[in-house]
């Protein structure tokens, strides 16, 4: 799958064309972890304690065997030679967790991250401008189709870390169900397919 | 966006059937789409059980069992 998705140019205000695809390989997390680590830990560097990104210890390449797993998807967008964002999904081993749709089958994003110069704190940090927006609103809209498509009925949940509780919660219109003691108490999130429709 | 799918004739006996209906039916699924579930669970449990990993269940004394799969 491969479709054309708009993103925005922050400098000009002006939207651009980008891809958007789910045939991602080995070379596509090798190639987004040789543009982004460097600038990550460039400006972690330069940051106080708690404006420090979460994800400088990612690894994209180390999910190369999940690649092959029919639960597993791997969403990336890229614009000319800069693949922007990338996201895992899982299909299988989580299910929803709010009362009115407990238990039921949902879209899991595992990892979701936008390339560091569309990230404003980072770029900030490095003296410069974010340079696209909506990178992550598209990636949240293909999880949310790709529930739709897999019969799930829109519904989608994830673990959020703090930095990013307002983009799902405001922007998103993601319910946030309560931190999860399991997986460092991050903040378990969830679409019911009335929100996932207005997205 | 959806990617080509192909047809196929499953045989099941009532019993199979029944319990696909109930499950379709308690996890709002349609019986493809549980199907394919099942397919996607069975390969991602197949593939760390073969890398080394193991399957436990944990009941609600914290007692682990187990689970093998061949």
């Amino acid at each position: 799958m491969r479709v054309p998705v708009k993103l925005v140019e922050k400098a000009s205000g002006q939207f651009v064309d980008a891809e958007l695809f789910d045939e991602v390989t080995e070379e596509h997390l090798l190639l987004a972890e040789e543009q982004w680590r460097p600038m990550i830990r460039e400006a972690r560097r330069k940051l106080p304690p708690e404006l420090r990104p979460r994800n400088a210890h990612w690894d994209w390449t180390s999910k190369d065997r999940e690649l092959a797993l029919l639960a597993n998807t791997f969403y990336a967008i890229q614009l000319a030679d800069k693949i922007e964002g990338l996201m895992k999904v899982e299909t299988v081993g989580h299910v929803c967790r709010l009362p009115e749709q407990s238990r039921k089958e949902l879209v899991y994003i595992d990892y979701v991250e936008t390339a560091p110069w569309n990230i404003k704190v980072l770029m900030n940090a490095l003296g410069e401008q974010p340079k696209y927006a909506l990178v992550g609103t598209r990636l949240i809209e293909a999880a949310v189709r790709q529930s739709f498509e897999e019969g799930f009925k829109g519904r989608v949940g994830l673990h959020a870390v703090p930095t990013s509780h307002d983009f799902y919660i405001k922007v998103c219109g993601m319910t946030p169900v309560a931190p999860d003691p399991n997986k460092e108490n991050l903040l378990w999130c969830e679409f019911t397919p009335e929100q996932a429709a207005k997205l | 966006m959806t990617p080509q799918k192909k047809t196929m004739t499953l045989n099941l006996t009532d019993q199979e059937m029944r319990v696909l209906d109930e499950l379709s039916e308690q996890k709002d699924l349609s019986k493809t789409a549980l199907l394919r579930q099942a397919l996607r669970l069975y390969q991602m449990v197949d593939a760390r059980l073969a890398r080394g990993e193991k399957l436990f269940f944990e009941d609600d004394q914290k007692a682990k069992a187990e689970l093998m799969v061949l």
